[in-house]
């Protein structure tokens, strides 16, 4: 009568002991295959073209800047909470953002609001040097981990007040601004290069639906509101018809 | 139960417990709105409190299920649950505050883990009115035959309670108000306290007392939504909270840190380095940033952004600037040589902090010499003023916020930005006069569509035939500025609106000669819809545009208020096919959670009202009537009250004084009427005339409530006040005689549906706050109205039905 229970309760432990041997980065194989997913669906499929983007989102293991009770929904369409009122944007934000400025191996980008760290990954297999700076501690600190656990060398991450800019390693080529105030510090357009690209995502934590690239030339300087090709533009219902 | 009443022989006392709990049930449920309002934001208190009031509901059922126990052992029963009702005040919020249960509203759409803690929100709330219902209701059933004087007691009790929760709401911190507000519960269960369990009864006293002690004195903490703005300032660097008081407006917080800078859409060209301003927030919101005025100062920040414009065309002496908030707008129009500036702001709090405590900090704006700040909300100060000629310039403030509101203001009721509101606005103008209006560029647009057509809706009133030649707008790469003006803008002044949009980096939009090119020199917008629709609204069919347009963009107007409310419920399929089911709810995510609120809440209505049926076949005919007659007073006297908190706000000036003068009337007064129900002898007949009268009195109201407050609204305060509770308390008195003379009825024919006609009643009535809600929004105050009149003339008809089963 005693023996089943005590065989079940073997099975069980040693069920138990199999699920936990296996390490979280053993299922990297499944994560990349959701990565390979998400490019297709997710990017390609609503028209990011860009070989480089394209590649720098397959090799960033976004679901490592991620809080880990997000790792399994990591890829899915959507930003996700990052904790202090932030967010890691969606995957097509991302993309979008990254070849909306064009980066090249050579360029050297700036971004304000590390937040997760992962923007600055994508840009990281791209060009040489991407400098960000994390107004919030606790979360510049998260970044900084992530970013040296993963090797990403060129990114230097500082903890600090993004309205000056980085002056040492300016001007940039672009400039990646995720934590967007009410107004564009004066600082950041004087530390971008001549015909160099800001790009500024406007919208609610989890609504980003405008992004602006302001462009400067010389003394002139001029805005662009981009709409992300996921949303179709919105019409009037008889403009449909 | 006449054994019970025997052991008990102490009515008097039992009144004045239950008047006492009933001050505790109310002044609980208003505290507890402050504090969600604070953590989260006002919806998220509507939808907790929506379920926590079912509690009503829900007692109603249980005591239908088990009567006879109840009344067996309601000695100590009653005591007991006003003692757990009061605990449950006490504790409820400190254990929402644990970490796995705590909820964000926010990305309620987002997240599905968040409907198992908003599930466990929804019982820790529920308990204390459910114990407190149940001990009310319970006091209901055994006295049936005595329910008028029952019934007195508790809406004599529910009337204190409004004040008592102003009273303490006034003095202490939301959290701090539990430990307080649950004294009254725990006293009234020792005023009645039985012989039997008295172990029991005393323990749960004692701890009541000790955690109110400790919890008042070491309040948890509150752990504010992360998504609030005061959370997200509060990781700044070097981010200090400066000064935190309580307040009836709410909580105040002002916070400063090195890194709060304010300059809404600042220009491109703007090369200075931007003003560090400390900010107050009201219940974690921002309010405003604190201005540091200086008379002399060689700019304002604001000369950089769009709301520039009425400035760059002419010199404005006399300004008045609505919803001032801590004024930079008065700010900017001293800088830019007003001769005389009126401010107006409906929270006092702040212009005393303003005036004394921040007075330095802003140069003492609030004190200048050509400052007048009026305690008012805006459109109490249009109502007082209109038809004076006083002003060259009328100011509203930037709408909207960056990013959006996602909505959250779509359930507001914005009397400063109706049609009425902007037709005094213009008789309040100089011959040259101008109103300016800005806002965030919104996308898709609605703010700035909706705030176009009303101003040429107010145009056109006023008989302007070009409109275009009146109507200037510009814009920067975030925010859009409108102004109208009473004549022509001239050549002159579009030259140098011209130039200004050159050295801003901003484009004009409308101007008499615009091209079409100039809209986006500068800055270009994702597709050119937004230039089709303007130029729509201006000059071609504005009124298919308004039918056809994703959104409400006609002009709101007094009797449909919601100028924040943009989302049409037939338009959620396409907008959710547009945007993503994740991301739609961040548009109007307000008006989503109010539908989703009355869904809920009617779900479990029904379920509350439907299963004490299963327990009730063997108890005769009558259950329709019943149903009837309950559920049409519970909804009918929301909609009154609902109905009079909007109308008064107007009338009074402050929805404070509004709400707490119509609830607190409406319940005092009708607290009077159920005393003297008691003396009535022909129940069924004297219920169904006082319900026809009722009715009557409604239609009354319906045709002449609004002209008789529109004539009097001018007349001075104490004329307004005594008028004023007259008409609240005239339907009142009356609608004071409904309940306990159904309850009456109800003791003599069938005494089982007692508990059923309670739970009907209290379930129904919380469906009531978020139907009339949603009827305000789609239909109007009107249509709410109506409904109320349809509901006394039910329960009128429900009484025929009574008599027609005898």
């Amino acid at each position: 009568m005693r023996k089943k229970p005590d065989k079940a309760f073997s099975i069980l432990l040693i069920a138990i002991i199999v699920f936990f041997s296996f390490d979280i980065d053993s299922f990297a194989g499944q994560y990349r295959q959701q990565r390979q997913e998400m490019v297709e669906n997710q990017l390609k499929g609503r028209g990011i073209t860009d070989n480089k983007t394209l590649e720098a989102m397959l090799n960033t293991e976004r679901h490592k800047f991620v809080p880990s009770d997000y790792k399994r929904i990591a890829y899915n369409d959507r930003p996700l909470p990052i904790g202090h009122g932030q967010t890691i944007s969606q995957p097509y934000i991302v993309a979008y953002m990254t070849e909306i400025i064009e980066p090249e191996s050579h360029h050297r980008i700036l971004e304000i609001g590390t937040g997760s760290g992962y923007q600055a990954a994508v840009l990281g297999e791209i060009v040489d040097q991407v400098y960000t700076i994390e107004i919030i501690e606790e979360l510049g600190k998260q970044s900084i981990e992530v970013l040296d656990k993963l090797g990403y060398d060129n990114v230097h991450v500082k903890i600090e007040d993004g309205y000056y800019g980085w002056e040492e390693h300016a001007p940039y080529d672009a400039i990646v601004v995720t934590a967007a105030a009410d107004h564009i510090p004066p600082p950041l357009v004087d530390q971008l290069k001549d015909g160099g690209k800001m790009i500024i995502p406007v919208g609610s934590p989890f609504r980003v639906q405008q992004l602006m690239l302001v462009e400067k030339d010389g003394d002139s300087k001029s805005t662009k509101n981009l709409m992300p090709v996921r949303f179709v533009p919105f019409k009037r219902a008889d403009d449909y018809q | 139960m006449i054994k019970f009443l025997e052991k008990f022989r102490f009515e008097p006392r039992l009144l004045l417990a239950l008047g006492l709990h009933s001050v505790a049930i109310i002044a609980y449920q208003l505290a507890l709105m402050q504090m969600l309002s604070v953590i989260q934001w006002h919806h998220f208190a509507y939808m907790i409190i929506s379920i926590a009031m079912l509690g009503f509901g829900a007692s109603g059922t249980l005591a239908v299920i088990a009567r006879k126990w109840f009344i067996k052992r309601a000695d100590w029963m009653i005591p007991s649950l006003m003692i757990l009702s009061g605990l449950f005040m006490v504790i409820s919020f400190p254990l929402s505050r644990q970490e796995f249960v705590q909820f964000d509203v926010y990305i309620l759409f987002t997240e599905i883990r968040q409907f198992p803690r908003l599930a466990i929100n929804y019982i820790i709330f529920f308990l204390p009115f459910f114990f407190g219902a149940l001990a009310i209701g319970l006091t209901f059933i055994i006295y049936s035959k005595k329910i008028g004087t029952y019934y007195f007691s508790n809406l004599i009790g529910s009337g204190i309670g409004g004040i008592v929760a102003l009273l303490i709401l006034s003095y202490v911190y939301p959290e701090q108000s539990f430990p307080i507000i649950a004294l009254f519960p725990v006293i009234s269960g020792i005023i009645i306290i039985s012989k039997k369990y008295r172990f029991f009864q005393y323990s749960c006293i004692s701890l009541s007392l000790v955690l109110s002690i400790l919890f008042f004195f070491n309040p948890p903490d509150i752990k504010i939504s992360q998504y609030k703005n005061l959370s997200t300032t509060k990781t700044l660097p070097k981010a200090e909270v400066i000064h935190s008081e309580p307040n009836i407006y709410g909580v105040i917080d002002v916070v400063s840190s090195p890194a709060l800078r304010y300059a809404p859409g600042v220009s491109l060209s703007f090369k200075d380095k931007m003003p560090v301003k400390p900010s107050i927030f009201v219940n974690a919101e921002l309010y405003g940033a604190i201005p540091k005025h200086n008379d002399t100062a060689e700019y304002n920040i604001h000369d950089y952004t769009t709301m520039a414009l009425p400035y760059v065309t002419n010199h404005r002496d006399s300004v008045l600037v609505l919803k001032a908030s801590t004024g930079s707008a008065i700010s900017h129009a001293l800088n830019n040589n007003a001769g005389k500036v009126n401010g107006v702001i409906e929270n006092q709090a702040i212009i005393n902090l303003m005036k004394d405590d921040f007075s330095d900090m802003s140069g003492d704006l609030f004190n200048h010499s050509k400052v007048k700040i009026n305690h008012q909300e805006s459109r109490a100060y249009l109502n007082e003023h209109h038809g004076k000629k006083t002003y060259d310039l009328i100011v509203l403030p930037i709408l909207d916020a960056f990013g959006g509101t996602a909505g959250l203001n779509a359930l507001n009721e914005e009397y400063d930005l109706t049609i009425e509101s902007f037709q005094m606005m213009w008789d309040m103008l100089k011959p040259e006069g101008m109103i300016t209006i800005s806002s965030w560029m919104d996308y898709p647009p609605r703010t700035t569509l909706k705030m176009l057509s009303t101003l040429v809706e107010i145009a056109e009133k006023n008989d302007i035939e070009d409109i275009e030649k009146h109507l200037v707008a510009i814009r920067s790469w975030g925010t859009i500025t409108f102004a109208l003006k009473k004549t022509p803008v001239n050549p002159v002044e579009i030259e140098k609106i011209r130039n200004f949009c050159d050295n801003m980096y901003f484009d004009p939009v409308l101007l008499p000669d615009i091209k079409p090119e100039e809209r986006t020199k500068y800055n270009t917008l994702e597709d050119d819809s937004f230039f089709a629709y303007i130029d729509e609204i201006i000059h071609t069919d504005r009124e298919s545009l308004y039918n056809d347009y994703g959104f409400h963009i006609r002009p709101a107007t007094d009797d449909m208020p919601y100028f924040s409310q943009f989302m049409r419920l037939s338009s959620i399929p396409y907008l959710t096919e547009v945007f993503g089911p994740t991301e739609m709810p961040f548009l109007e995510i307000g008006y989503l959670i109010v539908f989703i609120t009355f869904l809920q809440s009617l779900l479990l209505a029904l379920l509350f009202i439907i299963v004490p049926l299963f327990f009730l076949r063997k108890t005769g005919k009558g259950k329709f009537p019943t149903f009837l007659y309950f559920g049409a007073l519970g909804l009918g006297y929301m909609f009154v009250e609902i109905i009079f908190i909007q109308r008064f706000v107007l009338y009074f000036g402050h929805p404070i004084y509004a709400i707490t003068a119509v609830i607190s009337t409406m319940l005092l007064i009708s607290g009077i009427g159920s005393y003297l129900s008691s003396r009535i002898k022909y129940v069924q007949q004297s219920a169904a005339k006082i319900n026809l009268l009722i009715a009557a009195i409604i239609l009354a109201y319906a045709l002449f409530l609004t002209p008789v407050l529109e004539a009097t609204i001018s007349s001075n305060d104490i004329i307004k006040i005594i008028l004023g509770l007259l008409l609240i308390a005239l339907p009142s008195f009356f609608m004071g005689f409904s309940f306990p003379l159904g309850i009456k009825h109800l003791s003599h024919n069938n005494e089982s549906h007692i508990g059923w006609a309670w739970g009907i009643n209290g379930s129904i009535s919380v469906i009531a706050t978020s139907l009339a809600m949603l009827i305000a929004v789609e239909q109007g105050f009107i249509i709410v109205m109506t409904v109320a009149l349809l509901c006394y003339f039910l329960a009128f008809v429900a009484m025929q039905l009574y008599k027609k089963q005898q």
